[in-house]
């Protein structure tokens, strides 16, 4: 009985997440003409990787999936290691102003990013970091801390305080305790919270369109939105849907890894203390 | 510490390409010093023509670096890229290359340079005399045609015989014709967007309508636009799929193009993909002026696409160089043979070369001579989303015809202030 | 001393938010008054409010569905839980096309596939009526947001000590039981984050209605992120963009803290 509901809702839980990504995969093997066949095709009838080499001979997307990994790596490293300490200081160091902070971090949460298209630009083009990754990092880091610090900060406190008391009985500096304790307790947590975020910088546009204008530093969702049929107004589908299902795999590949560096990491961290 | 040393040191290393680039003159490439930099923003260039006339244009002129930057495919995206360049007032873009419905906006907020005196009338007749006409805003000239663009009507060639003339003609042949849902009679534009405004605008004009009268009333309260809107409403389930309010160009196209429908509304570029090796429709498609109501006469919508100068531009001269010598009859011939561009100049309708590539063009040419830009205001944009709004609310029934134009007609009166 | 902790992520934060959030609002001054006369505000508020409502309920529980399924020991559970994770990962914009080639009502797989099934008898056009465009939009909001929900329920699960689990079986309750009475409490937290977070990206959506229905038909699916773009970027309505800016959102501050108070089991504010 339980292994049937447990397959069955795998089952379910594969298909709602797979489908509509099958669907593209599908489509970007499908030749030209049976990419809008009436009544749809399910499966290619003459399968081609027509559009993934089409895909590279119009844009260099090797460059754009590798500037994407940069950016996605380093704000979500900066993110979390910001909101670490702040987390840390919220869930644990009793603090003035604390309920403040965090309210004030969801405030910022709420600002729309197409709203900081204007100011950034300004800013960017002022300090000398149009066209610069780097600005890229420092924005997707802010816009995520929100997020991150809520998100740990929840996982922070729900750490028993008898292992932080201890800890602090052992003579361990408050540093230590995060690194040594809170963080490897808090582990999934951390895990989840780098997934979420660089998930979100892979995915991000507005900024990324108006920052990045050089095609040797733009990232994958604005290198998409670069191709482009033979005329105005065509819609190349069977290349999109390539080029989408090549930037997924080494997304969910770097996911997959990222999660158990983390926890290995953390772990290891924990036991040799 | 030793792990948030590591940590530390992976950060540095990750951001260390990325500084590095960052240094990089905003200006991109870097060019020598002394150069006068000319830089624009176009779609993606995949014909390579826009590259071959940049390096033309920097052989004859040495002095002047000119850069091209491709940006996305969507044209509001990049109206987007511009804007925020604008709103910032920095001078990222020295030329703009803007969509005909951008002229009046820009003009307004006064981000453009005037070019009255750069393109004198004896040079304007060689152009499309409506990409001339969307080109000014209040008496002076903004832009340069580089692309035409205007609507059509599609229809099957070897289905019907003579194309109709009257919007009477079209929903009689469609009827007589269409055997749904395999083959539907009519395809076009109706999803809540820009396009919808650009179809419902040819409609209108064939009727003998408009938005604005000669002394900028509001009249699209009035008869002509109620026929055009009831009519337009009736195809909906009976010659056209209920699935034609969610469509945009592409949709229609894919509908036409694989046989499914008798007639479409599109703009030209669905004519050069009709003809492409394996199209199931290639030599049975016919073109012609939109339909027009008997005793009125047909209308386009016309789009497009020209050069204008940024007021912040450093070196307007510059930029004009670049901007005669792209609309040149020889560039925009190489855009055409290279990218598809349509021309803006009358010449190259009769270009042997040009005419061997596109043999159509002579029926094109019909189509944009007769080509009308949209409502010239500078809330242009408010106004568009104004007929949006109450033309699809009328297609799917929410709102009755009468109703919904007079929703619109209060709404524009309201925004243009009179 | 202990506030250093704060030093790196408020600078971060205010630096880069906060900064641009106050000079658009205070340019937003005089125009305030508009709002309270504005109709489409109310009506897209009232759309957005709906979208939010249901779609984040609808991700909510199946979430925690698929949280409670991945923390199963079950063979490849690292591969199921990167497949859960997909929707997530692919861009939105694109996705958002694909839905409307999905959607199409002559060419679409949607249609298709019900039309085969036999619960549809003829083809409907989803995006050209008002309540299924809505309906729709919910769907393809839900598809692409319940990993988000997912993996961070799944991390809550993960700390609950296993220990308590074990001592809680030994005294015979079920697994429903356990799920009620051990996890879910202490799943609270993380529950109240994914809610907020959620209740803020959803009442923020923009890039998905855009590209999918473009806020038609008869602007029955316009949102505010929408109409604070339009405002702003097309109609270059600087000043009233401003105050819309302020105003949507202090009220979505609002409403996601009180929902994420609620869940949480806190007095609201």
């Amino acid at each position: 009985m339980r292994r049937l509901c447990l397959a069955s809702g795998l089952a379910f839980l594969v298909v709602f997440s797979l489908g509509p990504f099958v669907w593209s995969f599908l489509t970007s093997l499908k030749g030209g003409r049976e990419l809008f066949s009436i009544p749809p095709t399910y499966f290619p009838q003459s399968p081609s990787l027509e559009h993934y080499t089409g895909v590279f001979e119009q844009r260099p997307f090797a460059r754009y999936i590798g500037n994407s990994l940069i950016v996605g790596a380093g704000s979500t490293l900066i993110a979390l290691g910001a909101a670490s300490l702040a987390a840390y200081a919220l869930a644990r160091l009793r603090i003035r102003f604390s309920g403040a902070f965090e309210k004030a971090l969801l405030l910022l949460a709420l600002v729309p990013p197409a709203l900081l298209v204007i100011p950034l630009h300004d800013a960017a083009r002022l300090t000398g970091l149009s066209n610069s990754r780097l600005a890229l990092i420092l924005i997707h880091a802010a816009l995520n801390l929100p997020f991150a610090v809520w998100m740990l900060t929840a996982f922070f406190r729900g750490i028993p305080g008898e292992l932080l008391e201890a800890a602090r009985l052992d003579g361990l500096s408050r540093v230590q305790i995060l690194r040594r304790i809170v963080l490897p307790l808090a582990a999934p947590g951390l895990a989840a919270t780098a997934i979420l975020v660089f998930i979100f910088s892979w995915n991000e546009f507005a900024l990324a369109l108006t920052l990045l204008t050089r095609d040797d530093v733009r990232t994958v969702p604005v290198g998409i939105a670069m191709l482009s049929g033979v005329t105005v107004y065509e819609v190349p589908w069977g290349q999109i849907s390539a080029a989408v299902v090549m930037t997924t795999l080494p997304v969910v590949a770097a996911v997959i890894l990222f999660q158990r560096w983390i926890v290995g990491g953390l772990t290891a961290g924990a036991l040799k203390g | 510490m030793t792990r948030t040393i590591v940590l530390m040191t992976i950060l540095a290393v990750a951001c260390l390409p990325a500084g590095g680039c960052g240094k990089d003159d905003s200006r991109g490439g870097g060019p020598a010093k002394g150069k006068t930099v000319v830089r624009f923003l176009e779609g993606p260039d995949n014909g390579g023509g826009w590259k071959e006339i940049v390096s033309r244009f920097e052989a004859a002129h040495p002095e002047i670096d000119v850069e091209l930057v491709e940006g996305p495919a969507s044209t509001n995206t990049r109206e987007e890229m511009y804007t925020a360049s604008f709103l910032s007032g920095d001078s990222t873009y020295d030329v703009i290359c803007m969509d005909i419905i951008w002229v009046p906006k820009l003009a307004a907020q006064g981000w453009l340079l005037p070019l009255d005196d750069r393109l004198p009338p004896n040079e304007r007749e060689k152009f499309l005399p409506g990409d001339i006409q969307g080109s000014i805003y209040e008496g002076r000239i903004y832009r340069v045609p580089m692309r035409s663009d205007a609507g059509m009507l599609y229809y099957r060639s070897d289905v019907v015989t003579t194309p109709p003339e009257t919007f009477e003609d079209l929903v009689r042949l469609s009827r007589e014709h269409q055997k749904p849902p395999g083959m539907w009679g009519f395809v076009f534009q109706a999803k809540q967007y820009e396009g919808l405004v650009c179809n419902f605008l040819e409609v209108l004009w064939g009727h003998g309508g408009d938005v604005f009268d000669g002394t900028g009333r509001v009249i699209l309260d009035g008869p002509e636009a109620v026929r055009a809107l009831t009519w337009m409403c009736g195809l909906v389930r009976d010659v056209s799929p209920e699935g034609v309010t969610t469509y945009q160009e592409e949709e229609s196209r894919h509908v036409f193009h694989e046989g499914h429908a008798l007639f479409m509304r599109n703009w030209p570029y669905a004519w050069t993909k009709a003809q492409e090796e394996g199209s199931p429709i290639r030599g049975k498609v016919g073109i012609v002026p939109m339909v027009h109501a008997p005793g009125k006469s047909s209308a386009a919508t016309l789009g497009g696409w020209g050069f204008g100068i940024a007021k912040s531009a450093k070196n307007p001269d510059a930029a004009w160089k670049f901007i005669s010598f792209a609309t040149a009859e020889a560039q925009q011939k190489t855009l055409h043979l290279r990218n598809g561009a349509i021309p803006t100049r009358r010449s190259l309708f009769q270009d042997p070369e040009v005419l061997a590539e596109s043999p159509h063009y002579p029926d094109l040419y019909k189509v944009l001579l007769a080509a009308r830009p949209r409502p010239v205001h500078p809330r242009y944009p408010e106004i568009s989303d104004a007929i949006q709004r109450h033309v699809s609310a009328a297609l799917v029934g929410r709102e009755a015809v009468e109703e919904a134009l007079k929703h619109t007609a209060a709404e524009i009166r309201k925004i243009v202030g009179r | 001393m202990r506030h250093l902790y704060l030093l790196p992520a408020a600078i971060l934060v205010f630096g880069i938010l906060g900064l641009p959030l106050v000079l658009t609002v205070s340019r937003g001054s005089g125009h305030f008054a508009a709002l309270f006369s504005d109709a489409t505000l109310g009506s897209v508020a009232l759309t957005t409010l709906a979208f939010a409502a249901v779609s984040v309920t609808l991700e909510m529980a199946i979430g925690l569905g698929f949280a409670l399924l991945l923390q199963q020991t079950i063979r490849a559970r690292g591969l199921f839980r990167a497949i859960a994770l997909i929707p997530w990962a692919l861009p939105t914009a694109v996705m958002a096309m694909s839905w409307r080639w999905i959607f199409n009502d002559v060419y679409g797989v949607a249609n298709d596939m019900l039309l085969k099934v036999g619960l549809l008898h003829e083809p409907i056009a989803w995006l050209g009526r008002p309540g299924t465009a809505f309906f729709a939009l919910v769907a393809a909001d839900v598809w692409k947001t319940t990993p988000f929900v997912t993996i961070i329920l799944l991390a809550g699960l993960q700390s609950v000590p296993r220990d308590l689990h074990e001592a809680m079986s030994v005294d015979g309750a079920g697994p429903v039981r356990r799920f009620f009475s051990l996890a879910l409490p202490l799943l609270r937290p993380a529950m109240a984050v994914a809610v907020t977070f959620r209740m803020i990206q959803a009442l923020g959506i923009f890039d998905l209605v855009w590209v999918l229905t473009g806020g038609g038909p008869a602007d029955s699916t316009r949102t505010l992120a929408q109409y604070v773009y339009e405002t702003l970027f097309r109609y270059l309505n600087l000043g009233y963009g401003a105050a819309l800016t302020a105003a949507v959102v202090l009220g979505a501050f609002l409403l996601a803290s009180g929902v994420g108070a609620a869940v949480r089991g806190k007095p609201v504010l």
